[in-house]
C-alpha cells in the first residue's frame, strides 16, 4: 500500500514539473513566470523530501527546510521588484 | 522510478538553462537562472550531496537573484529608451 502511494505521489510531481515549466516557457507576464518557479519550488522540496525517504537518509529533510526558507526570501525579492523596485 | 525522476530533473535544467540564455527580458532571465539552479541543487541531493545542495539553493537561487535584481534596478534608470 505504502509503495502505491509512494509511486502515485511520483507520478504526479512529475505531472507538476511538467506542467509548471510549460508555463514557465509560455509565460506571458514575469508575474506568470516567479508563480511558476514559485510553484516549481514548493515541488522540489517534495521532491527533497521523496528522496529522503526513498534514500533513508533522513539529513535531507533539513536540505528541504532550508531550502523553502531560502526560496520564499527569492520569490519575495522578485515580487517587490515587479511592484516597485528594489 | 527516481531514475525517471532524474531524467525529469535535467531535462528542466536544460530547458529553464535555454530559456534563461533566450530570452530577450532580463526579469524573465534572472527568474529562469534562477530556476536553473534550483533544479540543480534537487539533483545535488540526488547525487547524496545535502551540503553542496543546500549552498546551492542559498547561493545561486537567493543571493545570485537577489543582486541580479538590484543590478537591474540599478542600471534601468540611466536607460537612453524611455519606453524600456
Amino acid at each position: 500500500m505504502a509503495e502505491m502511494i509512494l509511486d502515485a505521489s511520483m507520478i504526479l510531481i512529475a505531472f507538476a514539473i511538467l506542467f509548471g515549466v510549460i508555463r514557465l516557457i509560455k509565460g506571458d507576464t514575469d508575474t506568470d513566470r516567479i508563480i511558476a518557479v514559485d510553484l516549481l519550488t514548493i515541488v522540489s522540496m517534495s521532491v527533497i523530501v521523496l528522496a529522503a525517504h526513498l534514500a533513508e537518509r533522513f539529513i535531507y529533510v533539513d536540505v528541504a527546510i532550508v531550502y523553502g526558507l531560502l526560496s520564499f526570501l527569492g520569490v519575495l525579492a522578485v515580487a517587490r521588484y515587479l511592484e516597485r523596485g528594489l | 522510478m527516481l531514475v525517471w525522476m532524474t531524467l525529469l530533473i535535467c531535462a528542466g535544467i536544460l530547458v529553464s538553462a535555454g530559456l534563461a540564455v533566450t530570452q530577450e527580458k532580463p526579469v524573465s532571465a534572472v527568474i529562469a537562472a534562477g530556476l536553473t539552479s534550483l533544479f540543480a541543487s534537487v539533483t545535488y541531493v540526488f547525487l547524496a550531496a545535502p551540503d553542496v545542495a543546500m549552498t546551492e539553493a542559498s547561493i545561486g537561487s537567493g543571493l545570485a537573484t537577489v543582486i541580479f535584481l538590484y543590478a537591474i534596478n540599478r542600471t534601468r534608470k540611466q536607460d537612453v529608451d524611455p519606453d524600456d
